[in-house]
């Protein structure tokens, strides 16, 4: 579960100061599919930071899986990510000279899984997006479509209880874009993991079991 | 993050920019080639040396000196000094000398055996037998000190003087002197002119002398005798294999020597004057006892041991010098890293953004980058060392038979242990000069890193 209590985010100092998150309270339960929606600037890519620990609100509590994550220090928060979390982005974020193999078991080195068990877990996931037969190949060589696919494996190899996914089609063909949306929701689905996607696509929102609907830093509208 | 995982990962990153990993470590290749050679020359060197005095030197024996700047490193030629009529001038430098006195008193000493003084010997010419031309060269007492090996004839055995009419020629000169087979030369006669420097009278002596002798008289006093001496060659002395250098003159036993040296600065300050004595020390006493007792008496000895010493701070200079070019290549290849690694980390920010998501820690983002440049140091050390004793060991062959070292001496030695050490050095600089794009890596904010793409 993630909470969200009077959350506010400002960036700058006084006459400067911009709002980008203002007085949000948002939970969403365990394994709920959640869409993020709202245009470029809207804060919800800042939502997204907050709740996954990789900024900070600065007012408010956020609290995931029962661990209020101002109490953590860097380290845990660092653990905290690499053991629960994941995420997928618009830009894929594929290291292009390294094999498919080694792009999947980063998360798995940082989170410290030993070497025995990372083959395995990697070969899953790979398997899970079909891309068994690109193991050895290197990631620069795959089309768009294949790097998010394998974006995606490298997101669900360490089992992750939360998947961010921002913009995850924002770069894809509707064809393509469909794929990984569908592998995006299976994940979800099977593990009963909570998902969270960022767009500003209305379609894709759609298919998502609540919608939360962001404008310049407020929660305007949540559906469920 | 795992130790052994960053340590991959990053040998990867730098798989995947071959060239310039190459060119980065090349840079470091340059010092770690100069710090190989000169660790190989050091070494190369002290054991010639050693093996060198070993073999040739008699541990028992002791050099003195009545100056110390015959056998330090203050140098002689320090300005003008005070006309002392028993200094002997050697190059513009005036040195105190041994007298007859300070060679008794060494001899006094009860763990002394013998002493021998160092004759300044100046031959003016020297004749071979069958041969009409007059040579130049050499003529020195022979050193029963130092152990020599015979091409032809026979040496005597270390500590023996040769014959008082005996000679011992070096096997270089004999080309110079038409001799074709060593063995030919054995039983030859060479004669030795020497010339007594002329004597300065005064105007009553010469005034003297012309009222007795007449004009022959005083053009015998003003002109200065000479002497031919004859020897026999007793034998060719072979140059060891383990020679610090050509020591080539003509060696003659030394009552001959004494008497030759007596002639020629007879009538001048230098007569009975000596420049260096060798004291032979009685088995069973420590050199540097006895070294230390005739020091008290204000005389400079060095024992066979310093000699060593003063042989490796020649080397150890040399090797400084070479070490010194090889740290100022270093010091350029440490930017040269620094540069690299800077750009790399501009370069990846998505990726260092997406492992920070990821929850890989900023000290281990730290570590990747400090890895990488350990990588290349080692990379660079390893290339500059494998440089080194390649081309060292080429030239090897060519270095001896040039500075005629003899067979199985190199003047370049390669040693595993410090060469292990001096890559393990290079690459904890490496490491430190990884270590400022390092920081700034781990300190890359993530979310700005992420947006970069």
């Amino acid at each position: 579960m993630i909470e969200l209590k009077e959350v506010t985010k400002t960036y700058g100092k006084g006459d400067n100061t911009f709002t980008a998150l203002d007085n949000i309270n948002l939970t969403i339960p365990d394994a709920a599919v959640v869409a993020v929606v709202g245009k470029s600037g809207s804060g919800k890519s800042t939502l997204m930071h907050i709740m996954s620990g990789l900024d900070r609100p600065s007012e408010g509590s956020v609290t995931v899986n029962g661990r209020n994550l101002h109490d953590l220090k860097k380290k845990e928060l660092d653990q905290f990510r690499a053991r629960e979390i994941s995420f997928i982005f618009q830009s894929f974020f594929v290291q292009g000279g390294d094999s498919c193999y080694d792009n999947v078991s980063l998360p798995l080195e940082i989170a410290g899984v030993p070497r025995s068990k990372r083959q395995q877990r990697v070969e899953k996931a790979l398997e899970s997006v079909e891309l068994t037969d690109k193991t050895r190949q290197k990631a620069k060589n795959l089309s768009g479509g294949q790097k998010q696919r394998l974006a995606i494996a490298r997101a669900i190899a360490g089992q992750p209880r939360i998947l961010f996914a921002d913009e995850p089609t924002g770069n894809l063909d509707s064809a393509t874009g469909a794929v990984v949306e569908e592998l995006l929701f299976d994940y979800a689905r099977a593990n009963k993991a909570t998902l969270v996607v960022v767009t500003h696509d209305q379609d894709l929102a759609a298919k998502c079991d609540i919608q939360i609907h962001v404008k310049d830093g407020r929660i305007t509208e949540v559906k469920q | 993050m795992k130790r052994l995982d960053i340590i991959r990962r990053a040998g990867r990153n730098l798989k995947q920019a071959k060239v310039r990993t190459l060119l980065t470590a090349l840079a470091i290749s340059v010092g770690a080639f100069t710090l190989t050679l000169s660790l190989a020359i050091g070494a190369g060197t002290r054991e010639y040396f050693a093996k060198f005095l070993e073999t040739n030197v008699n541990p028992q024996s002791l050099f003195v000196v009545a100056d110390k700047k015959l056998v330090g490193f203050e140098g002689g030629n320090t300005g003008p000094k005070e006309y002392d009529p028993g200094a002997a001038n050697i190059s513009g430098s005036s040195y105190k000398t041994l007298g007859q006195s300070d060679l008794d008193k060494i001899a006094a000493n009860k763990n002394i055996s013998s002493v021998q003084p160092n004759y300044n010997l100046e031959a003016t010419y020297f004749t071979y037998q069958g041969n009409s031309k007059k040579f130049t060269g050499q003529v020195g007492m022979y050193d029963k000190t130092i152990r020599g090996e015979a091409a032809a004839g026979n040496l005597p055995k270390l500590g023996t003087m040769i014959g008082a009419d005996d000679i011992v020629v070096p096997e270089s000169y004999l080309k110079a002197l038409g001799i074709k087979n060593a063995k030919d030369a054995i039983g030859k006669t060479i004669t030795v002119h020497v010339v007594q420097q002329a004597q300065t009278k005064t105007t009553e002596e010469l005034q003297a002398l012309y009222a007795q002798g007449g004009l022959d008289a005083l053009t015998a006093a003003t002109q200065g005798k000479s002497q031919d001496v004859s020897f026999k060659i007793s034998a060719v002395a072979a140059k060891p294999a383990t020679a610090l250098s050509d020591n080539v003159q003509l060696n003659i036993s030394d009552t001959r020597a004494q008497e030759l040296a007596d002639f020629t600065t007879q009538g001048t300050s230098q007569h009975k004057r000596y420049i260096a004595a060798i004291a032979m020390v009685k088995d069973g006493v420590k050199p540097e006892t006895v070294k230390a007792e005739l020091e008290k008496t204000g005389l400079t000895v060095k024992t066979a041991r310093d000699l060593q010493g003063i042989l490796f701070t020649v080397v150890n200079v040399v090797q400084g010098i070479v070490a010194g070019f090889g740290i100022l290549a270093l010091l350029a290849s440490i930017f040269g890293i620094i540069n690299t690694q800077y750009i790399s980390v501009l370069e990846r920010t998505g990726q260092i953004g997406l492992m920070k998501a990821l929850g890989m820690s900023n000290r281990a983002i730290g570590r990747l980058f400090r890895y990488e440049a350990a990588w290349i140091g080692f990379l660079g050390a390893i290339l500059g060392a494998l440089g080194g004793i390649g081309l060292g060991t080429l030239l090897n062959p060519w270095i001896s038979r040039k500075m005629s070292l003899g067979a199985g001496s190199h003047l370049l030695i390669f040693q595993p242990l410090p060469i292990c050490l001096l890559i393990l050095a290079l690459v904890l600089v490496a490491i430190v000069a990884g270590w400022f794009p390092s920081r700034k890596a781990a300190r890359l904010d993530p979310i700005e890193a992420l947006r970069t793409e």
